[in-house]
Formats: C-alpha cells, structure tokens, sequence
C-alpha cells in the first residue's frame, strides 16, 4: 500500500469497483456479498465458475479461488443503471457463517476489487440518483436496524411512506404560501381579496399536519435506538435472576455498557414491536448515590434517563417502597413486579414473575411492551414515522415558523408579505427532506385556484 | 475595426427598436458616454405602449423604480403622461405599497421621445433593420443594414424588437396577417439571420382586447373609478429635476381621467363559450403558449366555467380621443364576435369597436442563450433584451433595456459588466431568472419571485441601485446631489426617530385616532413607530421635527423601524447569497466528471454553465448537497 494513500473522500468517488458484504456478519444461513462498479462483471467472472450470463437471473454456480472451491452460490448481476447503485452490480448469496463469506468476499478483492468503505454502496446510489437522501438514511437504519421493528419502519421509509407523508405537508405549505401569494401579488382580480378565514384554515391544516407528524417522532427513535428498561429494587431482590431470565427467553445479546465506568449489564430483548435495552445497573459498582442510601439498587443516572422503570421486590411493601423512591427521580412510567413468584403468594397490584420457573415472564414482555408504546402515544405504530433526529428537527423548525407566522400576522398585526417570511423558513426547512419548494409551483396554484389576469 | 465602404455613421452602441427596452437600452449607453444609434420603423412609435396603457403595479412598479433610480425614463414619462393613478395595496402598508399609472398614450410617446433626445451622444434613426453586419464568421457583431440600404457600423448591437420578429396577428380562426402590432409589419430577415447565427428560436403568444368609442358606452350604468393621484400626490421619480414640474413641487401631470367598471355575465358567457372554436387561440390556429396571468377572456371562460362574471375596466386611452381600453377582455375571437360579447355587457349595448382585440404569435430567444450581461453567448457584441427574451410587461422590458444598454457600453469601453444580484433588485431576479432557469410561459415578475420582496421594495430602490450605477459613472453632479440628498433624508430620519423623545401629550394626538395605548412618559420615537398603526410622519409631526425631510425618506425610514428584525433575516440571507455568487463557476467546469454530484445535477449543470455558485443553487435538480460537493471538486481541481 502506497504511504500516501488515505481514505477515500466520501465526496470524490472513484469509479472503481467496491465489493462488501451486505448482511450482518455471525452466524446465519445465509450471507449476501455484493459487489459494484464498471468491473463489476470482470471480477465476477474472475471468481464465479460458470460465470454469469444473463442479467437479472440469480444463476447457481460456484465461488472459487486460484482454482479451488470455496462454496456453492447463488448469484445474479444487474447492468448499469439499473441496479441498486446504478453501477454494474453482482450479488453473490453464499452459505453464512464466519468464514465463508469472508473467503468469498477475500477471492473477489484478489480479483480486483476493493474492500467497500462503510455506507459506500448507499452513497454511489444516492450521487447516481437512485435513493433520494431520504431514501439512503432509511437504508443505512435498514443496515444497522436493531429489531424487527425498526426493520419494519425502515422499509416503510424505504417504500417512500415517509416521503409520501412529507410531500404532503410540502402541498399544505404550497397551499398555504399559494394563498398569501395571491393575497400580496393579486389585489384586484374577479375573486377579490382572499378570505382570511380560508387563510386560516389552510395554515390550521398543515399545523395539524405538522404537529402529527411530530408525535411519531417520539416512537420512531424509540424502535431506532431501543427502549430503555432498568430494573430497580433494594438487594436481593431478585433483579439480576430476572435479567438473566428475562435475556434466556428473548434471546438477546448483553453487553457491558461501553465507558470508562462499568456501571451496567444491557442486553438488547427482541421483542415483537419495540426493541427494549433492559438495564440492570445493580450491584456492579460502588455508588455512593443517594438512592442507594434509600436501600434501593439502581444507578441514578440510568433512571432518569430510563423509558421504563421495573419496581422489582420479593413482597408488595419492597415493591411499593422501590416504586416509591424511584417516582422522585424518574419521569419514566413505573411497572411493579414481584419477583419470586414460586415462593409467594399472589397480590394484587403488581405482576407476579419467577425467573425459576419462567411464570409470568410471557406477560411481563407484553406488559413491558404495552407500557413503551403508550408512554409513545401512538395508536398508528405501523404509519411511517421520523426515525431521526434530523427529520424531527426541520418539522420542529418548520411548526415552530408556521406557527410564528401566524402571531406575526394576527396577533402583532404585520402585514402578510412581512409575516410570509415564517412561511419560507417553514417551506426551506422542510426542503431539506423532500425537494425544493419552488416559485413555479407556487403560482401554478395561484392561476388553478383564481381566475387571475385583469 | 471594419467598417467598409458606405457606412453611414459609426456607433459605439446600435439598439434595434425603440419601444421599453430599446429607450432605456438606448438612453443607459448614452448615460456612459457612448454613442449611441437607435433604429426604429417609425420615429412616431418610440415608446409606443402596445397593450394596457398602465406603468407599474405589484413588483412591477419596483422594477419602474428601479429603472429611475439607475438613471432610466419610464418612471419619468409616465409622471407626465398619467391620467388615473392607484396605489394598490394601499391598506396593507406602505410594505406592500405599489403604485400604478395608467397613462395617456400619446403623452407617455412624446415624453419618451423628449427624453431619448435630452441625451446630446444619441441619435435617433427611422429604418426597418434587414439585418446584422457579422464578422468572425457570424460570431461578432459590427453594425446592421436596413432594407433602406442605409448601414451603421456599431462595436455593440441590441436588439430590443419585441413581438415583431415574426410576428403574427390571429383574429379568429381565419385572419392571419404578418405584423409586430396592430397596423405594422413585423421583421422576418432579422429573424432568419439570427438563426443562421445559431440562435435557438421558440414562440410564444400573447393578446390584447378590443377598444372602443367611449361616446357609444352608456356611462350612467357603470361604476366610475376615481384616480387617487389628487388624494396621494404621488409621483414616481419625484427626486430627479425635471422641468415640468408645477409650484406645488410634483410633477406635472394632465388632468385625471376615471375608468369605468362594468362587468362580462352570463348572456356574454355563453356567446363565448358557444363560438369558442372560432378563437384562434382555442380553434387550433395557435399552438405556442401564452401567459396564465393574462388569460384571454375565452381562457377565463373555459377554466372558470362556474364564474358568476368577470370585471372589466374601461381606461381611457387618453385626453385626445375619446377611446377606451377594455382591460379584462384579451380576445382571439372574430370581430363579429367580440362586440356580440360586449354588447351583453352593461353599459356596451350600443357599443362601437374601434379596434378589435387579437392574439400575436412572436419569436423569442430562449434566455438561456445569454449571459448575465444580456449578451449573447454565441455572438460577440450582441445583446438582447425584452420581450425577445421571452418576458412580458413594460416594466420587464425596461429593467432588462437598463442593463443591456448598460453592459453593451461597458463591453465597448472595455470594462466589466454589471450583473446585479437578485438580493439587490427585482431587475437582478429578473435577469438571473432569465439567464438561469429560462421561460417556458412568458415571464412576468411577481413579489413571490424574489427571496428579498422585503428589503426590495419600491421606495428604496434608490438607496439600493443608485450606489452601483453612480460608481459607473451615470450620473451627472446635478444628479448626484439629487441622490445624496434623498439618501441623506432617510438617515436623518433615523437619526431624529431614534434620538427624540415624544412627550405622552404629543404622541396622544397620533394615538388616541389610531386606538393604540397612550404613552405614560416620554418615550423615544423609534419605539412608538414599531407600533402597527402608528406612521412615522404623523409622529413627526407631532413633536414637530422633521419637517424639512422627504416625506417618502421619512416613510422608508419607519419600515426599517417597524420590521427591523425581518428585514435583519433577509440581509442574513442576502449575504451568504452574495457570497455565493462571489465564487465563480469556470465556464469549462467538467461537470460530466464530478463524480460527487448527482446525476441530474450534472446534466443541468453543464447544459446551463452558471458563471456562479449562487446562479448554481437556483438551478432546479441541484442540491445543497451538490453545492458542498461542487465546492470541494472545484477547490481540490485548483489544489491539483
């Protein structure tokens, strides 16, 4: 390797061929490795034995290297441009694993190609215009998608539900910005002034259609980053058990919390709707927090931030004095479990688990799950939602100016034309998702509405 | 320079038509020190207004401003030709303030004529141009010919011919007569010659409404329309000296005539909708498109079935005759047709047509052949401007004349051309909208074009062009402290608002009539005219300064005042733009090889070639992700 070579810029894309493997690497049945560029097709033919023939036919063959087997595989090439990138591409369906796909993946960069840079294949289709930057973001969450759920929610966004639900908007604020036009451009035409009341509709309209927009926010970024679940209890009371019992039965994957502190055990529960990262921060360091001078374990840090407080205790009176504690530090709805459930009898009031026998371990999940999509205050989980930040943030800003707009103009009384810049800030800011708001489309609103031209 | 045997005179600057753009194109040349020729059919026509008799409205009385304040005619002539004034948005602040003038045709052609020959470098010529002379094998202008045999040697052209260049006249279906405007022949070896000069031609149409013998219009059924000059004593270029001012200060204007409103119903409806293959815009004899903000009264109809009516206004033509302008009535339909139309309409039902009404197919140059400067691309020397270009509106082809007239000075003097910014002027979004995005309908101006409607508005216009143009050197010293003086005013304005206090007793009588709160102690001025209906003038008055001032300074003065935090948010805006177009596109950028842009981005890129990235941004596919990326691939092919 040359001593000058650097990264690539993810601005100056070379035309070369890029090859990476497009599904999660560990254990599966299958693995997916693609391949994309001009060479595309040479390299394939390099490495795969029959070669390919025909486009867009997935074809049997085998990969192999220097003459020897690898793996039998499944493979098809799409010609430019129309592939997922817009390039020649080659998508190879090897056997999964470890090993294999790497070996496949090894022969195709000896073959010519290049080791992908992370998110590069989403890149090259975004700058050939394939995926709109709407489109690419959906994608990336579709790579990294950490549950079935924001699987889900992020082919909705991949079919353009989300950019149809923003091109929507993008019509109420042309409407909108078609009606101050014809007001400040228009002033003696057939249809005389416009209606301030019809004015007022329309910006209530697109309001509405704002702020619901915004309600989604909240469930999207829980199905993206996982909801936060810690267990809190006073010792023993069967925390950890639970965990451990609650992570055997969702199969999930725990980890150390990353940092400089090792304050907490996370595992990510593939539940059915929303992924849960349940916390159990018990036990693990020496803290010198408040709560745990209360007699309660649990981390204060992960509880005010938590989605979900688990109020752990072998009896009602240790639940409902955990319950009690953690409601002064924690927003986060409280669910009150009893723990040891093959050792004591029922109460009411709270659910009763054993992380020995398994009892009551289904419902707590259901009840977890229940719990996560009411605090999001969604009835229409399945509707397309912001997954991030970034969309939050313009619809935000674009509420925020249209509701400006209209204290500028009836509240302070400016003129329209003066409270019409709120509009553009709106219309610009939501530019950044879906496209450019143009004059053009503005004013053929105006001549569809009103019959203008003295 | 080759001038040859048989040139008659030799220019630095020729301007071929003499109607909105060619006198402003004609008199900018000469403001600069060039001389200049300007070559017209008939000396009668120059500043002939072909179709409304109106200068100004919404945006449109900006860019008249805009015109004066550089230097130009229009706001000139039409002080000493209007004959019914309205300030439309009245109501809405002095924001959204836009003056109107209808004018008395003959008037508005002398006084442009008057003001063409003020200007002791610029001749005026009758001759019907046959065509241009070229060297470098076509790609350089160097004078034109006319079919009189007469050749003028020029180092710059502008053509400025508006719909005649193979113009075509429809009335109904089966009329078709070769002419640039009712009564006169339109030009068809120019029009040839520019396409040999490789020149892209497309045609657009356009109409006009009949006119009538206002001593057959029944004038006890209609509504009359008062002018509003007495009320306002408005007048547009009030700042510049002009002789035929009167005692009071204001330009002399004739006396002011009424418009009649009166209505299309039903009866006149159904006749249109009855004969309506018999237009020629809807019986097939027209193809090329027309303005959707000028629809033709058959348009109106068919789109707007459910229409109880339409209004139609009856202006006069003028104090010399008794013709009237029936705005509101733009027609294509036969003679015949026309006036069984408005023999329905109240107050018409003895009606004479004088003339009738009719549609006008026409070549333009789609503008995207031009530079910034107006001047053609692929032809040295020449530029072109108005309707040739694709636009519509007086005021449209005045601000493009300014600035062609302007560049072509330049470019003869050897210096650089002037391309104002679109934060600077509605004739900057104008001609940026032009060069950038080109037409598909003709172009007209609307407030919603501009992203600056706030900070460019009529009665600043001055203090944002007249810096620009007086560095160029247009203006005389006379009309330099002219300038200075209005500025000044304005200043002084802030200055006295935001040093005087006004006692409760003073302000109350401004107040109390406009229902607002009374001051409980003495409270600066500034801050009592950020009130909503409190006027900066009236506050004035009542603590007595300010007196000497410009009324007009005086009111801009308190807009600054009363939306200083909005306009703060467009200048923001105006300057990243100002930034942007600062950074120059080379015009050989290997767009099909920035690999970083989008596709899209690179077709249109390299099919416009905007000499900036703030032109850049405006053309539509390219992002803002584009931008960045352009800037980085342009930066690096520097480094490299």
């Amino acid at each position: 390797m040359s001593p000058s070579s650097s990264p690539p810029s993810p601005l100056q894309l070379a035309d070369d061929t890029i090859a990476a493997l497009a599904t999660p690497s560990g254990r599966s049945a299958i693995a997916v490795v693609r391949l994309s560029g001009r060479a595309a097709q040479e390299v394939a033919d390099r490495v795969l034995v029959p070669p390919l023939r025909d486009p867009r036919r997935a074809t049997r063959t085998t990969a192999c290297r220097d003459g020897a087997r690898l793996d039998d595989v499944v493979a098809t090439w799409f010609a430019a441009p129309n592939s997922y990138t817009g390039e020649h591409l080659v998508e190879i369906s090897c056997h999964g694993g470890a090993v294999t796909p790497a070996l496949v993946l090894a022969a195709l960069v000896a073959a010519g190609a290049r080791l992908a840079e992370p998110g590069e294949f989403t890149r090259r289709a975004v700058l050939n215009g394939k995926l709109d930057l709407l489109q690419a973001e959906a994608v990336l969450e579709v790579i990294d998608a950490r549950s079935r759920a924001a699987q889900r929610l992020a082919l909705t966004q991949l079919d353009g539900g989300l950019s149809r639900r923003i091109a929507t908007l993008r019509d109420d604020v042309l409407e909108l910005e078609a009606l101050v036009a014809y007001d400040i451009d228009f002033p003696e035409e057939d249809d005389g002034p416009v209606d301030h009341a019809r004015v007022i509709a329309s910006h209530e309209a697109l309001v509405v259609a704002l702020e619901a927009m915004l309600a989604t926010a909240p469930v999207g970024e829980l199905v993206r980053e996982g909801a936060s679940v810690v267990l809190a209890g006073e010792p023993n009371a069967g925390k950890s058990s639970l965990f451990n019992a609650l992570v055997g039965r969702a199969r999930a994957i725990v980890t150390d919390v990353p940092g400089t502190t090792r304050d907490a055990l996370e595992a990510m529960l593939d539940t059915a709707r929303v992924p849960v990262r349940l916390v159990d921060t018990a036990g693990l360091r020496e803290s010198t927090d408040a709560i745990e001078k209360l007699g309660i374990e649990v981390s204060h840090g992960w509880l005010s931030r938590a989605h979900l407080v688990l109020a752990c205790g072998e009896t009602a009176e240790s639940v409902e004095r955990t319950a009690a504690v953690v409601a002064r530090i924690a927003t986060a709805p409280v669910l009150r479990v009893r723990t040891k459930s093959d050792l004591h009898p029922a109460s009411p009031g709270a659910l009763a688990v054993s992380a020995e026998t398994g009892a009551g371990l289904a419902e707590l999940l259901s009840e977890v799950e229940r719990a996560l999509l009411e605090r999001a205050d969604s009835s229409d989980f399945d509707a397309p939602m912001l997954a991030t930040e970034r969309h939050r943030m313009a619809i935000e800003r674009a509420r925020d100016e249209v509701v400006a707009f209209r204290r500028a103009w009836l509240e302070v009384r400016h003129p329209i034309i003066v409270a019409a810049v709120h509009l553009r800030t709106a219309a610009n800011a939501l530019e950044e998702l879906i496209g450019s708001v143009d004059v053009e489309d503005v004013m053929e609103r105006v001549f569809a509405r009103f019959c203008v031209g003295k | 320079m080759q001038t040859g045997s048989g040139v008659e005179a030799e220019f630095d600057v020729l301007v071929i038509g003499a109607g909105h753009a060619g006198t402003e194109a004609a008199v900018a040349a000469a403001r600069l020190g060039a001389r200049v020729g300007i070559v017209t059919s008939a000396l009668e026509t120059i500043g002939q207004m072909s179709c409304n008799p109106a200068i100004g409205g919404i945006a449109k009385s900006t860019v008249v401003r805009e015109v004066d304040a550089m230097g130009g005619i229009m706001g000139r002539a039409a002080d000493l030709a209007t004959l019914q004034f309205r300030m439309l948005n009245r109501s809405k602040g002095p924001a959204v303030w836009a003056p109107r003038a209808q004018c008395d045709r003959g008037l508005y052609r002398r006084a442009v004529r008057t003001l063409l020959e003020e200007h002791a470098l610029l001749s005026t010529i009758q001759g019907t141009v046959r065509g241009l002379l070229m060297e470098d094998d076509g790609h350089r202008v160097t004078g034109v010919e006319t079919i009189e045999g007469r050749r003028f040697s020029a180092r710059a052209v502008v053509i400025t011919t508006g719909t005649f260049l193979r113009g075509r006249i429809h009335i109904g279906t089966g009329t078709r007569i070769a002419g640039g405007r009712a009564g006169e022949s339109s030009s068809v070896d120019l029009a040839e010659q520019m396409e040999r000069a490789g020149l892209e031609v497309a045609r657009f149409k356009t109409g006009t409404p009949p006119r009538i013998d206002g001593r057959s219009v029944d004038y006890s059924a209609l509504e009359p329309q008062a002018s509003e000059i007495e009320a306002f004593d408005y007048s547009w270029s009030h700042f510049w000296p002009t002789p035929r001012r009167g005692a009071s200060g204001a330009t002399r204007h004739p006396s002011q005539l009424p418009n009649w409103i009166t209505y299309l119903e039903g009866a006149g409806k159904e006749i249109i909708q009855r004969e309506i293959g018999r237009s020629a815009m809807y019986g097939g004899a027209i193809e090329s498109r027309g303005p959707r903000y000028c629809p033709s009264v058959e348009d109106k109809v068919v789109r707007f079935p459910k229409a109880e009516r339409h209004q139609l206004f009856l202006e006069p033509e003028g104090h010399d005759t008794h013709e009237l302008y029936v705005n509101g009535l733009s027609t294509s339909l036969p003679p015949e047709v026309q006036l069984d139309v408005m023999r329905t309409v109240p107050g018409l039902e003895q009606v004479r047509m004088t003339r009738a009404g009719y549609a006008i197919e026409y070549d333009y140059y789609p503008p995207t052949q031009l530079e910034s400067s107006l001047q053609v691309k692929a032809v040295r020397g020449l530029f072109l401007a108005g309707q040739v270009n694709g636009t519509t509106g007086y005021e449209e082809a005045a601000g493009q004349g300014v600035m062609a007239g302007l560049n072509a000075a330049l470019l003869v003097q050897g210096r650089a051309p002037l391309v104002l910014g679109r934060e600077t002027s509605y004739i900057g979004v104008l001609v940026d909208d032009l060069v950038t995005r080109g037409v598909d309908e003709p172009y007209r101006l609307f407030t919603s074009r501009s992203e600056f409607r706030l900070t460019v508005r009529q009665d600043n216009a001055l203090r944002r062009l007249a810096p620009i143009v007086e560095a160029l050197g247009v203006f005389s010293a006379d009309e330099r402290r002219v300038v200075a003086q209005r500025l000044r005013d304005e200043d002084v304005a802030r200055e006295i608002a935001e040093s005087t206090s006004i006692t409760p007793a003073q302000a109350a009588v401004v107040l109390e009539p406009a229902g607002s709160a009374v001051l409980a102690h003495a409270v600066r001025i500034a801050e009592v005219a950020k009130r909503q209906d409190v006027t900066l003038l009236s506050l004035f008055a009542a603590a007595g300064v300010g007196g000497e001032l410009s009324p007009d300074a005086v009111t801009t003065a308190e807009l600054e005042l009363k939306y200083a935090g909005y306009f703060q948010r467009e200048r923001v805006a105006a300057e990243k733009l100002r930034r942007m177009g600062a950074f120059a596109l080379p015009a050989d950028a290997p767009y099909d090889a920035m690999r970083s842009l989008s596709v899209e981005a690179r077709q249109k890129l390299g099919a416009l070639r905007p000499s900036t990235l703030a032109q850049a941004s405006r053309v539509p596919g390219v992002s803002p992700t584009d931008l960045q990326n352009l800037v980085i691939e342009l930066t690096k092919a520097g480094r490299g």
